[in-house]
């Protein structure tokens, strides 16, 4: 064997002591056998100390994790016990069987019900398509002025579009739907508001990180040819954020046609009024045939939002 | 008795596809330091991850220390691999642990799954990793994050990684091509002494003629899927090169 | 044109001199897909009745509404003990259905990415189809179906958030394992490491801060819905607002909402900023 150095023979010797201290099963070390060096004992008793630190370090790492977990445990259980234990209505839902029973009652289509369907499911897809068209609409001086790049004036309207940003999406399309019921009325108008109001904020927000991510030489280029700041816009921004914003766009708008199915529930029309009209006539198997109504409107956006993607690209 | 046998090995990656190897055989011996030289796109990396059958290959034998590989499957396919130890071209290290942590990992194999789950590997393993990592000269690096190494020093946890397995054989995929020259060099010189330190025979896949012929005892070549050159290094000239080559010129 | 150059047919020479944006069928389809988008929306504004010439008007109508009717809120109504222990099982709601979503989003996650799926014949498709089940169903209409089955209270409400949750976190999480690099994983195979220890030691060191992040955001999401699946009777601080808007008491709504706005507001504050200690550790 020429090439075994110094550190070789004190690896040899700790692999015996390591051999002794594992016993017979897993001893099949395949170190060399031949004789030891003359420092190997220091080293074997610096690695034994390194292996304390570790094997030191990593069980406080491991009690750290578990206060943490503990603590997270305990939250569950707590609120286990104020929402799901105290509660329920255990009386009322009665044993599994009475679950199941109620759950049962679910199966099954109305075939009935479909000619119904499909103005309600058309207007729901319309809904869908306005609400974010208009979203799309008043997002555009949102994403301009939420742009740290360009914005036209930092101060004011940096955190004046912020602000729209984040009341957009922490109100909950069904209360914003509330609101434009109370003033518009009842009716589609109040839905396309709602979702227009709700998809504003994420819309804008992408748009506006997509555009403070821009390459700056386009832009000087274009400034370079004697453009002004809207053909700087046109020709320098646009195109690189434009398959970035339609990406966000279409995406907001499948969400979108899932949150106009249920504004029916406070008057904003579409699918949401018949399915709650199946459930407060106990009509649970026309509630199931709603609810496959709305699958497949789902699925047809995922469809046209699959090709509209490519075609973005 | 050589420790590894390939007889007639077959393999492509779609049923209708091109055929990647084309009915390879070769015996790798217990002392064996085992060059694939060839072009790229040869073949090499498949037929080397047919070995340990992280590829399936699609006809022909393997036998590793007597045993068929080709038939194997969950658990003693888990037990094949832990016995063979596996160096990659790009170190395939896990980012985000840390040094210490990624040589343990090659202890999976023999580690239930609780153990793995809180990182909780047994002192003989942090032992031998820290030995190892002494002995590849890693031993001021064992709590950096492995992201935080150069590209030598990752191949170094690599190789500490694959003998942490206490492996009866290595595969080397491309072990240098990752590297500058005199790092490689390095690193084939590392790998060498201590697969002969643990008694490990090595097959390696390189790209790298010179470093083939300098390391290695033994030298196939392949092209294309087909083996044109099988025998001791010394025997291997310009004109066998050129033909294994041959594709590459053009 | 042609006549100066004989040996050039005269096509090609008149195809390099002139230039237009516009290619036959390729324009043709483009502008086709927008004029059947463009004819779709006027018909939808058409179908749906929408009255475009009282739409400024109703920015007018909009502000005096506000003015006389929610303005000023009855912030007292919202300051009562009552009402602040609804907010606190909003809270709970939220954690629970959060921390349940996500415990059935990883294993859906994990098998519903195409790259680490324990098979892609069978189990892949299954977990892909609860995904989308679970997503394509509104949190509101959850809500519904559990409150008829289970009653009213806080449980068909968090079992509602669970199913949203898991749906919502277990596409992100899917997309993540799927975008991996599959060296290490590779590596752990190589090892003899089995399909749990590939993901512990291949897979989730590389997604770990990223699924802390969706983790964060499922909560935000989580919490946003909560405050509102009381509105059929799911538990929470919904329930208060469908019993004032039923009463017509606008100043009380507007207190509701406002309360709901600022604790959300609260929320996102928090987690963007957990969010962005949990990217820096990357």
């Amino acid at each position: 064997m020429p090439l075994v150095h110094e550190t070789a023979f004190a690896i040899q010797l700790d692999h015996e002591n390591l051999r002794r201290a594992r016993g017979p099963e897993t001893a099949e070390m395949n170190a060399p056998s031949n004789g030891a060096g003359t420092d190997a004992g220091a080293t074997s008793a610096a690695t034994a100390a390194t292996a304390d630190r570790l094997l030191a370090d990593r069980r406080r790492r491991r009690v750290g994790r578990l206060v943490i977990a503990t603590v997270l445990v305990a939250a569950v259980v707590w609120s286990v016990d104020v929402t799901i234990v105290q509660d329920t209505d255990w009386k009322r839902m009665g044993s599994l069987a009475n679950v199941l029973e109620a759950a049962g009652e679910f199966v099954g289509v109305d075939w009935g019900l479909f000619p119904d369907l499909a103005k309600p499911a058309l207007e729901t897809f319309m809904i869908a398509c306005l609400g974010t068209l208009l979203g799309v609409l008043v997002c555009i001086p949102v994403a301009w002025f939420g742009a740290l790049n360009i914005t036209p004036f930092k101060p004011v309207t940096y955190p004046l579009a912020r602000l729209m940003m984040t009341l957009s999406r922490s109100i909950h399309e069904i209360v914003w739907a509330l609101f434009f019921v109370a003033v518009v009325g009842l009716g589609a108008m109040a839905g396309i508001f709602a979702l227009a109001m709700r998809s504003i904020g994420f819309i804008a927000k992408m748009s506006a990180e997509a555009i403070e991510d821009i390459d700056p030489g386009p832009v000087e280029a274009i400034r370079a040819v004697g453009g002004n700041g809207f053909q700087v816009l046109i020709y320098a921004i646009l195109p690189q954020v434009l398959p970035q914003i339609l990406g966000v766009v279409v995406f907001e708008w499948e969400i979108n046609i899932r949150r106009s199915a249920v504004l029916g529930l406070v008057g904003a029309g579409g699918l949401g009024l018949v399915f709650f009209r199946q459930m407060n006539t106990f009509n649970f198997p026309g509630v199931t045939t709603v609810l496959l109504a709305i699958l497949g409107i789902i699925l047809i956006g995922e469809v046209v939002s699959h090709f509209a993607r490519k075609a973005a690209i | 008795m050589p420790i590894l046998e390939v007889r007639e090995l077959r393999a492509r990656y779609t049923s209708a596809g091109p055929e990647i190897l084309k009915g390879i055989s070769f015996d790798v011996e217990a002392d064996d330091f085992f060059a694939i030289i060839g072009p790229s796109g040869a073949g090499k990396s498949t037929l080397i991850r047919c070995i340990n059958k992280l590829v399936e290959p699609s006809g022909g034998n393997v036998r590793f220390r007597g045993e068929e590989v080709t038939r194997l499957r969950g658990r003693e396919l888990r037990g094949l691999r832990r016995n063979i130890g596996m160096i990659f071209q790009e170190f395939n290290l896990i980012d985000r642990l840390s040094v210490m942590d990624n040589v343990l990992s090659g202890r999976l194999g023999y580690t239930g799954n609780l153990r793995s789950l809180f990182r909780a590997f047994p002192r003989v393993d942090i032992e031998r990793a820290l030995q190892l990592l002494h002995r590849v000269g890693l031993e001021d690096h064992v709590d950096k994050r492995a992201d935080a190494l150069s590209g030598g020093q990752r191949q170094r946890v690599g190789i500490a990684r694959a003998l942490m397995q206490d492996p009866k054989m290595l595969l080397l995929d491309e072990p240098t091509s990752s590297l500058d020259p005199k790092i490689s060099r390095e690193i084939m010189g590392l790998i060498k002494s201590m697969a002969q330190e643990y008694g490990v025979p090595c097959l390696c896949n390189i790209h790298d003629v010179a470093l083939a012929m300098e390391f290695c005892n033994r030298i196939i070549g392949l092209q294309d899927g087909v083996k044109m050159f099988d025998g001791p290094a010394e025997l291997m000239d310009r004109t066998k090169l050129g033909e294994i080559y041959a594709m590459e010129v053009l | 044109m042609s006549t100066g150059m004989p040996s050039v047919p005269p096509g090609a020479v008149a195809h390099q001199l002139r230039w237009s944006r516009y290619r036959f069928p390729d324009s043709l389809y483009g502008y086709a897909a927008w004029i059947a988008v463009l004819g779709f929306l006027a018909f939808s504004v058409n179908y749906l009745d929408i009255p475009l010439a009282r739409i400024p008007d109703m920015f007018h109508r909009m502000v005096s509404v506000i003015a006389s009717r929610y303005y000023p809120p009855d912030i007292e109504y919202i300051m009562d003990r009552d009402y602040l222990d609804y907010v606190v099982e909003t809270i709970q709601m939220a954690y629970l259905g959060a921390l349940f979503g996500l415990g059935i989003s990883i294993p859906l996650g994990w098998f519903g990415a195409f790259n680490m799926t324990p098979s892609r014949r069978f189990v892949y498709p299954v977990a892909r189809l609860f995904t989308m089940g679970f997503r394509a169903v509104h949190e509101m209409i959850w809500a519904i179906l559990f409150v008829s089955i289970l009653g009213f209270g806080m449980l068909p409400g968090v079992l509602a958030l669970t199913f949203f949750c898991a749906g919502f976190a277990g596409k992100l999480f899917a997309e993540e394992i799927e975008a991996i690099d599959m060296g290490p994983v590779e590596a752990m195979r190589a090892t003899g490491a089995n399909l749990f220890q590939v993901m512990v030691f291949g897979v989730f060191p590389q997604v770990r801060v990223a699924f802390t992040g969706i983790g964060i955001y499922t909560w935000d999401v989580a919490f946003r819905a909560a405050t509102v699946v009381g509105f059929v009777g799911a538990g929470g601080m919904g329930w208060y607002l469908k019993r004032a808007v039923l009463q017509i008491e606008t100043e009380r709504v507007a207190a509701i909402i406002l309360s709901i706005v600022v604790l959300v507001m609260i929320s996102e504050v928090v987690s963007a900023y957990a969010r962005a200690r949990v990217m820096k550790m990357k």
